[in-house]
């Protein structure tokens, strides 16, 4: 059985086309400068497939073989790494060359040309983006916005903080993903919003999104967006709650239309 | 090459007789004065008994890291609270310091992540010298996994291993290069990072690289000269006991891996060394290595002198999932159905507890300690009875249900400590390019990130069974040491050094350390009649003690 977003090539077939391709381009010849800024191989439909199996072999085993990352030693999911500010094939270039310093990523003396691969790949598998354009009324989304959102999730400095930060979010995530996420925002809740509630010997009733915890404390952000450690010993009837904090907005509550104004105001503020 | 003297001064055997003698109070003073040679290889053999010396990896030969100080207790072990931090002023993140400090004359010998090492002093953590191995540029293994688990010590010198699969001793007074000897070409794939084995006239090391096309190996050196005494392969040559289990190709057991990155065990009387072996290479791809594959995933029995195989017991037949057998072997003399018998304890990282006869190899006990679908028995022909190969969820993760962090062994109690790792991963084999230099896993593993916990484990080690448990938000690498006080010293992923009564699995004490506990376990000694327990997290390491009075 396999995950349905696992990569599915024919190895042998890849095989080739990998050394075939390395050939090509070495012959070609790469200039250092070029290789620097730009992937010479964006155009090349067959480098990100070649760059795929170069990263199930090599980067795979930290990075997670669907490339979303392993948070427990907290290497990054690298389907988001384009939404990031000044992210360019050039960057991440150098930083599979160069690795990151300080952190577990090592440098890579792979070379350039399946660095590039790499960079294809990396294109390739990028979450979101739009996969259709956000026609919605920014007008009204805004004003949808802030009587429906804004009092959990900001965007432009604007709003608030029990939820995550919506600026960018239709670049790094597909329409479809966001609207579901707004009808069931249960299904999957992102890490550091897993909703939380106890009672504290001395402070009470307290519910809040975990950011940290240990076997002795947890660290949460409470419904009043305040910050706040505890003591595990301190508290009783612990529950981890299955529902989200985010209401789930069914289309009687928020129409098809509506929903697309809120996304479309959301991709003016990228 | 500089050569050292070994020879030792009678009037410094006396001192070792009378300070033995000592009241605890006065060790650690009872050197000054005469010039040190530093101690000898009766000097590890004695393992805890001089307790202001912790002079091997695991403190002694057996692997138990079972400490006889008695001064923190479970009434007092409250008051515990840090004396000093010493921090490496470099940047590695995540993996960072995964060493077991030596201790001898108040002076704490320390290795670091990218080859760093450090003498330190143990009343203060100031750091008397800073030794740094200019390391290549194209690292393979050791680019990845840039660690290094501490230092071997006999006489003056001190032995390292390197990224680069080089062994290195150091003058232990300067920091100095005595000799440099290479182990492997790292190029293609390997580098060293366990703490040597010092034995009588021998420095044991393994080796790393078993996501490589790579083949382990175990080799004894002169520790005075540097000089290969043997070498064993863990992977056999062609037509050499063992081959059998792998396909008739010689290029497929040059490369089958078998990596022996950890540090291993010593019987003096049997005069056998007990040394795990890791994963055959690929990891996840078995089709190209039909059979079982020996001796990847086994423990194996070496005579000290030869370095001839004696015994071996395979864990995992034809591993597929990365489930190297590198955890340290702990001897310890246990009554076996009324009977005191000899034996070899280890928790596997395919989550298996396993019991073996230290003289004949012979299996006594397995039984899973984690929630494992792999496998929940081991048949009457010693083989695991395999019920999921790994193509469906949940096995333990290619980190394994354990891994290289330190068990602990209580021998009154005849419990063993353990951090178990409760994951849940999916694994899906693809056939390798294989390339020297380049990593061949073969295939990928689709990890829950969401199903995950860990827990330091009190098994019993007539049956298995546990006797409690303290759980971890996260699965652990953290470490485990007991002290004969009724204490268990471990460290988790969240940061905390903790203290537990070890009869109870009562949580007496913590402390956030700061950074994750990975890899490393505690250590402690005895300096001027105060008790330390030292434990490195992320690049710092931290000694705690009891008040002064």
């Amino acid at each position: 059985m396999k995950p349905k977003n696992y990569l599915v090539t024919n190895f042998g077939v890849m095989r080739i086309s990998v050394c075939a391709l390395v050939s090509l381009l070495l012959l070609g010849g790469l200039s250092v400068a070029q290789a620097q800024q730009n992937n010479p191989l964006a155009s090349d439909p067959r480098a990100a497939g070649a760059g795929g199996v170069i990263f199930r072999a090599q980067c795979a085993t930290c990075h997670g073989a669907d490339a979303k990352g392993i948070a427990s030693i907290e290497a990054p999911d690298l389907t988001l790494i384009w939404t990031q500010d000044g992210n360019t094939d050039g960057s991440v270039f150098a930083t599979i060359q160069g690795g990151i310093p300080g952190s577990i990523m090592p440098a890579h003396g792979f070379p350039d040309t399946e660095i590039w691969m790499l960079v294809s790949y990396l294109r390739s598998i990028a979450t979101g983006g739009a996969t259709r354009p956000f026609t919605g009324d920014a007008d009204t989304g805004q004003r949808l916005f802030n009587a429906n959102c804004a009092g959990c999730h900001r965007v432009g400095g604007a709003g608030s903080t029990l939820g995550p930060n919506l600026a960018g979010v239709t670049a790094r995530r597909s329409q479809d993903s966001i609207a579901s996420s707004i009808r069931e925002p249960s299904a999957s809740i992102g890490r550091g919003y897993k909703p939380i509630s106890f009672l504290s010997v001395n402070q009470g009733r307290v519910q809040g999104v975990i950011k940290s915890e240990d076997a002795f404390s947890i660290q949460i952000m409470d419904s009043n967006q305040q910050l706040r450690g505890f003591m595990k010993s301190e508290l009783s009837q612990m529950n981890r709650e299955p529902n989200s904090l985010m209401p789930s907005f069914s289309i009687a509550e928020l129409s098809d239309s509506e929903l697309n104004d809120i996304l479309g105001f959301l991709d003016q503020q990228r | 090459m500089q050569t050292i003297n070994f020879s030792k001064p009678l009037n410094r055997m006396l001192a070792g007789l009378v300070l033995m003698s000592l009241p605890l109070a006065v060790v650690g003073q009872a050197n000054s004065g005469s010039v040190s040679s530093g101690p000898s290889y009766e000097d590890i053999l004695q393992g805890f008994a001089d307790s202001s010396r912790w002079l091997t990896y695991s403190g002694d030969y057996s692997g138990k890291r079972h400490s006889p100080l008695l001064q923190i207790t479970p009434e007092n072990v409250q008051q515990l609270r840090p004396v000093w931090t010493f921090q490496t002023g470099t940047t590695t993140r995540g993996r960072g310091f995964e060493t077991t400090p030596l201790v001898d004359e108040g002076v704490l010998y320390v290795t670091g992540s990218n080859n760093y090492a450090w003498a330190i002093d143990a009343k203060t953590g100031r750091s008397f010298w800073q030794y740094r191995r200019n390391l290549p540029s194209d690292l393979t293994y050791g680019a990845s996994s840039p660690v290094n688990r501490g230092f071997g010590m006999l006489g003056n010198s001190l032995f390292m291993v390197t990224l680069d699969a080089h062994l290195l001793s150091l003058d232990r007074r300067s920091g100095e290069i005595l000799w440099d000897v290479v182990l492997a070409d790292y190029r293609v794939g390997y580098a060293a990072t366990m703490a040597p084995l010092v034995i009588d006239g021998k420095v044991i090391v393994g080796i790393s690289g078993g996501e490589y096309a790579t083949r382990g190996f175990i080799d004894a050196f002169d520790p005075v000269t540097g000089e290969r005494i043997w070498r064993f392969n863990t992977i056999p040559g062609p037509g050499e006991p063992g081959s059998e289990t792998w396909p008739d190709d010689a290029d497929i057991l040059a490369r089958g891996g078998g990596g022996s990155w950890m540090n291993g065990s010593y019987d003096p009387e049997l005069d056998l060394i007990y040394w795990g072996v890791g994963n055959p290479n690929p990891d996840y791809f078995g089709a190209t290595r039909p059979g079982d594959n020996l001796y990847s995933n086994s423990i194996v029995a070496l005579e000290a002198a030869t370095g001839q195989l004696r015994w071996h017991y395979q864990f995992t037949p034809h591993d597929l999932h990365d489930w190297d057998s590198n955890q340290i072997p702990v001897l310890a003399e246990i009554e076996w159905q009324g009977q005191p018998r000899a034996v070899v304890m280890q928790a596997n990282r395919n989550g298996f507890f396993y019991v073996l006869d230290r003289v004949t190899g012979e299996l006594l006990l397995g039984k899973p300690f984690t929630g494992t679908t792999w496998a929940r028995e081991i048949g009457s022909d010693g083989r695991p009875i395999v019920l999921n190969d790994g193509s469906k969820g949940c096995l333990p993760d290619p980190w394994g249900g354990t891994n290289f962090m330190p068990p602990s062994f209580y021998p009154e109690l005849d419990l063993f400590f353990l951090t178990a790792r409760e994951t849940c991963a999916t694994f899906v084999p693809e056939e390798p390019q294989l390339a020297p230099g380049q990593a061949s896993f073969g295939g990928v593993v689709f990890i829950d990130n969401e199903q995950g916990s860990g827990a330091l484990r009190a098994l019993d080690v007539h049956t298995g069974e546990l006797r409690w448990e303290f759980t971890y938000p996260s699965p652990s690498f953290g470490g485990v040491m007991t002290t004969a006080s009724g204490l268990v010293f471990a460290g988790d992923h969240e940061g905390n050094l903790m203290a537990f009564d070890a009869e109870s699995g009562e949580n007496l004490w913590h402390y956030q350390t700061g950074s994750r506990i990975w890899g490393a376990a505690p250590m402690t000694h005895i300096l001027d009649g105060r008790q330390y327990v030292l434990i490195p997290s992320g690049t710092t390491l931290t000694a705690f003690a009891l008040p002064e009075e």
